[in-house]
């Protein structure tokens, strides 16, 4: 009996052993890479091919002074968050009113109408790509942020429109009916009523495409020529293939294109873990 | 005057109630407009029409000067010519065996990381945002970082191996047409694993710990309780998984134009890749073969997601 307890403490001891083994070694998997980014983003590109691997004791700063100042990056931080935050608005505003138009004001064939829009979450980008080149060249608005940011809210609508629908779903008929015999128009039930209550589907879609489109990179590379137009991920493939690739500068440009992502999440981090797996799961 | 007072009120209730549905009907289609026009605008424009023209350009020869398009009908010959086209059949094929392979990657290492976190501890907390991080980072970054860490020079790889005593297994990873292709498909899994954790540990920890407790008193061995109970009842999730899963590696793009613009050889070309190259980067003008290629990949994908869900939805209801 004491030798079986014995047993038995033995082995679970085993087992909490190869857990943590399994937790410290992915964590190590996980954020080994980004660490060392970080560390070669202080270093200059001589002394990372000597010591790719040693904490930069003299840290060099001046990676991301250059970076930012010298190779444009202020200029597509800049134009990702323009062109980004103003897409993420204008989606919301779009997307939230068909939302709610789908799950509350039924008319014949809106299920058809929103299937057909569902079950582009599907379509590959390349699909779109070659019409779209063509439509935004001939209306001018090729090689603009303005284009890339009218294409990034219609790419997104589809996942928008699906997680808002669901959460308007939900909401008890008699909210919008006593308003509405109150005298409140349809227009006015949903912008002081129905988009207040929605909050957190919002934020779960803010979240989702602000992420998505700060990330976005196929439609960017095939609509913007101008080194001035371009956003973080393609300036980040600036110097990449260059034969005289300056390593710490790029990593230093790496870390700024993914440092206002990061922020967010250290302090959101719970809402964009929830956003994120319901965005998907439900997408 | 009482039979004056008696009809007046009912015919005043009579005209308002008509006038009420009148007007409400009219607001209600008004409402419907208001709300719906935008968002159809967006779709219309953006996605709808450039679907259709790409199916139509897939079946013609489209010749692309400045502005204007002219597309002229061959009927099936660009879809002949793909199934001919000895590139495309390599991209195809490295696309689905990225498609097929990370699913039985990522989602079972997911959930064994996600059982490994069940118990809920501050640790489990952390641990949950610090594994999530890779997903939040673009491609685009990704790439770069693993492409340095394959670089057969000073990549963290090949120091890694030649400090464990496996020197030996050194090679310019992206570099060699055999290894390139599993070498991403190790990235995505690193990109990924983390999400699908994070979406099995909310599916897990919604199991009845009772359920699991009285197995183990029943002597049920970890792995028995791992398929006869925690399996089946996080099924339609694992499904659900897979699919997304499949679907986003269907699509893979930005990851190679990073690394290895589907070099050494076409051993990491993808169908994405080969269709932007062929649309954007060869100096063909013409648009319909790569209109043909996207349009069969895109016919692929809603054939093969379809069937999925048929056979997932179907063991589901054999079951129960």
């Amino acid at each position: 009996m004491e030798q079986e307890i014995k047993s038995k403490g033995f082995r679970a001891n085993i087992s909490k052993l190869s857990i943590t083994f399994i937790l410290v070694l992915y964590t190590i998997f996980t954020l080994g890479p980004i660490l060392w980014v970080l560390t070669m983003s202080l270093k200059s590109t001589v002394d990372i091919r000597k010591s790719p691997y040693t904490i930069p004791l003299n840290p060099r700063w001046s990676n991301y002074y250059d970076v930012w100042v010298k190779s444009n990056y202020s200029r597509y931080f800049v134009n990702s968050a323009l062109v980004v935050g103003l897409s993420v608005i204008v989606l919301i505003l779009v997307a939230s009113m068909a939302a709610y138009c789908f799950a509350k004001l039924p008319f014949k064939g809106s299920n058809v109408v929103f299937m057909v829009i569902f079950t582009t979450i599907m379509l590959p980008s390349q699909v779109i790509l070659i019409p779209l080149f063509q439509l935004l060249v001939k209306y001018g608005l090729n090689n603009s942020l303005v284009g890339l940011g009218l294409v990034y809210v219609a790419v997104q609508l589809p996942m928008s429109v699906y997680i808002l629908r669901s959460f308007f779903a939900q909401i008890p008929k008699e909210l919008s009916e006593a308003s509405r015999i109150d005298g409140c128009s349809e227009w006015g039930i949903f912008w002081k009523i129905m988009f207040p209550i929605a909050t957190p589907a919002i934020s779960t879609v803010l979240i989702v495409s602000f992420i998505n489109l700060w990330n976005e990179f196929l439609f960017a590379v095939i609509f913007i020529q101008n080194d001035s137009k371009r956003t973080l991920p393609l300036g980040v493939m600036k110097f990449v293939g260059d034969v005289y690739e300056d390593l710490g500068r790029t990593a230093a440009g790496l870390i700024i294109s993914i440092i206002p992502v990061i922020i967010l999440y250290i302090l959101f981090s719970d809402k964009f873990i929830k956003g994120m797996s319901d965005g998907a799961v439900k997408g | 005057m009482s039979s004056i007072s008696s009809i007046s009120p009912a015919k005043k209730h009579k005209n308002k109630l008509s006038d009420i549905l009148i007007s409400k009907k009219f607001t209600y289609s008004k409402a419907i407009i208001l709300f719906l026009t935008p968002a159809l605008l967006f779709y219309a424009v953006f996605i709808l029409y450039p679907v259709i023209e790409s199916i139509y350009y897939s079946f013609c020869k489209v010749e692309v000067f400045g502005v204007n398009a002219k597309a002229q009908f061959i009927g099936l010959k660009n879809y002949i010519d793909v199934f001919n086209d000895k590139v495309f059949w390599k991209a195809a094929a490295n696309t689905l065996i990225w498609a097929f392979s990370s699913p039985f990657l990522e989602i079972p290492l997911g959930l064994l990381l996600a059982l490994t976190l069940k118990k809920g501890t501050n640790i489990t907390k952390f641990l949950r945002v610090v594994w999530f991080t890779p997903v939040l980072m673009p491609q685009i970054v990704v790439g770069i970082i693993w492409a340095w860490i394959y670089n057969s020079e000073w990549g963290l790889l090949n120091e890694v191996l030649s400090k464990l005593g496996l020197g030996v297994l050194q090679t310019a990873w992206l570099g060699t047409p055999a290894t390139a292709l599993p070498s991403l498909i190790v990235v995505t899994t690193w990109m990924w694993t983390g999400f699908n954790m994070v979406i099995l540990l909310a599916a897990v920890s919604a199991i009845p710990n009772e359920l699991l407790e009285s197995a183990h008193i029943d002597g049920a061995k970890s792995y028995q309780v791992l398929y006869k109970i925690i399996i089946p009842m996080i099924k339609p999730v694992l499904a659900n998984l897979m699919i997304l899963c499949f679907i986003g590696k269907m699509k893979v793009f930005d990851l190679i134009w990073a690394t290895t613009l589907g070099g050494p050889m076409w051993s990491t070309e993808t169908v994405a890749t080969y269709t932007v190259k062929r649309a954007f980067y060869w100096s063909t003008f013409e648009k319909g073969y790569p209109s043909a290629i996207a349009s069969m990949w895109f016919y692929l994908i809603l054939i093969i997601s379809i069937a999925m869900t048929a056979a997932f939805n179907r063991k589901e209801k054999l079951e129960y």
